[in-house]
């Protein structure tokens, strides 16, 4: 089965280039971040330093390690679903559903290495840039040398490895279990990820205006009710269609699509509620912050300096992985669909319904996805806000929110109705033909 | 793109031939491995008509049936549709025409996966902007057998009910001609017997005109005449076909390629 592996992913070196795309990337900054441990484990390192490099390594590697999971776990969910019919002839040739396991994570271990590989050149660069930033701003001593240890190493290659198998294997499972209803857990998961958010942004109450700590709470708490919306993903968007009249063949076909693909587009409404509630809060969490210091005429302390960076490297990966995420799975997912379009334009669609059919598909997916994450993110912004200032909505929440909002539907419709373009040069025999 | 254009504002009815090839040549590939799939192909096909289509594998039917409806192009040749000529133009346009008077009935179904069975048999009605009335879907699907269905989805479905649900969705538009492709390939004898008599009933009951292309010869004994067709060419005619006389031809054009090799 291994071997079967090896030679599946010599010969088709395209269908791994998500997985691949979202390893590399996810080890190069897991790598980037804790090559600061490294840093600040070297003799010599002033313990001010030493703190700002382990404090930006602990937080951003933890978020790292999330976010490789969620990215390489969608992009092998995607894979794995696409390679349904070749799944099943192997089933039919007699391999058990074991060897069918082996045989998915062995490709995604394989992927992940050369991924995790291909992401040391990068990650011991990049290191060598946040330490100038660090160093830039005052956190760390300019003494302080660049590097790449062990630490980073281990942790980079570990982390993306056991993402990418145990991703795999979940994938598979779903995948050789067929179709069966989700269990509970999901369910519990996300209650239980709504219940703490609600706790933790209620909590923000507690601390005075003038806590260091302040910001955590609304903060964490916003991302984990995003993190349970993203759960109820399917369902949040099952309802929202309920409530959408739709009129015009498009609109039509969308809504029915919709409705049948809940499941499927679950991954992408997660990424973008994620994405929507983590950049809009911290960013606005952020901006209130830096006003209140600046209108309380002090300066800013090294606590209040590492937690802006932090805050602000935090978003931008975070940005940075969501998109290449939300074009990586939207990309997939609609180049799935070319048997799909054809059907429809051998049914009488002309090619600009198709592409109305998909860009209907795509504006509710992203309305819905905007929608829930700009809830959770509102729900960690007004408890800060009313804390810190006094206002309850600050102004800069809608200058970012749009801002947040219009890279979100950049990325989603661009990408989907691009690929559905780049779909419909076949002609719609052709591509009928071709899966079938 | 549409000579006759004057016919989209009023319908004078149908044409007297509702299919009209003139010396069409469509070759696949380029330079030494070219394949010419047809080789100056005339033919006309009157109105309500059933004509079985013909021939060895690779002989051209499936690019003479997708010619025809203009789901391809020619290299050279003219195509008429119910009077109508396709030539250039988009694919928009060629669909907007299609949608109107053309009907497709394939061998893999084609149906979509995300709609029940009543969604299906609509969907080019909805496409052409069409207003559905709940009434006529209920009939067209009961008159192919499956009135209580109208709910299920097409993977509830067994194969000859899913080319039922085709054949209405290929009906519903009332469309001039109906253009099957090995529609009995992938069913049983009786779910084929069930799918014959409804493209027949078309033909008989309702005026329609069908092109099925078949490698069946009891599926070509449903047709009113069967035409074969070698090596892009057309190789005969056989009027009110019977199983034995159509798989005898279709013997000898089988020699008779092999021998030409």
């Amino acid at each position: 089965m291994f071997m079967l592996a090896m030679r599946s992913i010599r010969h088709r070196p395209g269908r791994f280039l998500a997985t691949l795309l979202c390893a590399f990337l996810g080890a190069a900054i897991i790598m980037t971040f804790n090559s600061m441990h490294d840093t600040a484990a070297q003799n010599g390192v002033d313990s001010t330093s030493a703190e700002t490099l382990s404090t930006a390594a602990g937080v951003v590697g933890g978020y790292g390690t999330l976010l490789v999971f969620f990215a390489v776990a969608s992009a092998l969910t995607v894979n794995v679903r696409q390679r349904a019919a070749e799944l099943a002839l192997l089933r039919c040739s007699g391999a058990t559903p074991a060897q069918l396991k082996r045989m998915v994570v062995g490709e995604a271990v394989v992927v992940g290495l050369v991924g995790a590989a291909l992401a040391i050149g990068p990650a011991m660069l990049g290191g060598r840039m946040l330490l100038e930033v660090f160093q830039d701003s005052g956190q760390v001593t300019e003494s302080v040398e660049h590097s790449f240890g062990p630490i980073a190493l281990m942790t980079g290659i570990d982390i993306t490895l056991l993402a990418s198998a145990g991703a795999a294997f979940l994938a598979v499972r779903r995948a050789t279990r067929g179709h069966r209803k989700r269990g509970g857990a999901r369910k519990f998961l996300a209650y239980a990820a709504l219940l703490t958010g609600a706790v933790s942004v209620s909590s923000t109450f507690v601390f005075s205006a003038t806590d260091a700590a302040l910001m955590a709470p609304p903060a964490y708490g916003a991302i984990l009710l995003s993190v349970g919306f993203a759960l109820m993903a399917p369902r949040l968007l099952e309802g929202v269609l309920d409530r959408l009249p739709l009129s015009g063949a498009s609109g039509w076909l969308a809504v029915r699509n919709l409705r049948e693909r809940a499941g499927h587009l679950a991954g992408i409404l997660m990424s973008l509620i994620l994405f929507t509630a983590v950049a809009t809060a911290t960013l606005t969490m952020q901006a209130v912050e830096s006003d209140a210091v600046e209108a309380s005429g002090l300066t800013k302390s090294i606590d209040a300096k590492n937690l802006e960076t932090l805050n602000f490297t935090v978003v931008g990966i975070i940005v940075v992985f969501v998109c290449v995420m939300l074009v990586n799975s939207l990309c997939a997912a609609t180049s799935y669909r070319g048997r799909e379009f054809g059907q429809q334009r051998l049914a009488g669609a002309t090619p600009g319904q198709v592409l109305g059919t998909v860009g209907a598909e795509t504006v509710i997916l992203t309305v819905t996805g905007v929608l829930f994450g700009s809830v959770a993110a509102l729900a960690g912004i007004v408890p800060f806000t009313v804390v810190r200032g006094d206002a309850v909505l600050p102004g800069d929440v809608y200058g970012i929110g749009v801002a947040v909002v219009a890279v979100a539907a950049t990325a989603t419709l661009g990408t989907s109705l691009v690929t559905a373009r780049r779909m419909l040069r076949t002609p719609a025999v052709g591509a009928v033909a071709v899966a079938s | 793109m549409f000579r006759a254009g004057s016919r989209r504002t009023h319908d004078k009815g149908p044409a007297p031939e509702a299919v009209r090839l003139v010396k069409v040549t469509k070759t696949y590939g380029s330079h030494d491995s070219a394949v010419t799939a047809l080789d100056g192909v005339t033919l006309g096909l009157g109105r309500g008509t059933f004509t079985a289509v013909m021939g060895p594998s690779g002989s051209g039917k499936t690019t003479l049936l997708h010619c025809a409806a203009g789901l391809d192009r020619p290299d050279s040749g003219i195509v008429r549709v119910d009077g109508t000529e396709l030539t250039g133009g988009g694919e928009a346009e060629l669909t907007k025409f299609r949608r109107g008077r053309v009907g497709f009935v394939f061998q893999q179904y084609n149906l979509l996966e995300t709609l029940t069975v009543a969604q299906n048999t609509v969907l080019p009605l909805k496409l052409a902007g069409q207003r559905v009335d709940r009434g006529r879907t209920k009939e067209i699907l009961t008159s192919v057998g499956l009135g209580d269905r109208l709910g299920h989805r097409p993977d509830q479905l067994s194969g000859g009910q899913r080319q039922r649900v085709a054949i209405a969705r290929a009906l519903v538009t009332e469309p001039r001609v109906v253009f099957a492709d090995e529609p009995t390939g992938a069913l049983d004898t009786r779910s084929a017997r069930d799918v014959l008599r409804l493209l027949q009933q078309a033909v008989r009951a309702h005026g329609r005109t069908v092109v099925m292309v078949t490698h069946d010869p009891v599926a070509a004994s449903y047709a009113d005449s069967v035409l074969f067709l070698a090596d892009g060419r057309l190789a005969g005619r056989l009027d009110t076909p019977t199983p034995d006389a159509v798989a005898e031809r279709l013997a000898h054009l089988g020699d008779n390629a092999a021998m030409e090799v």
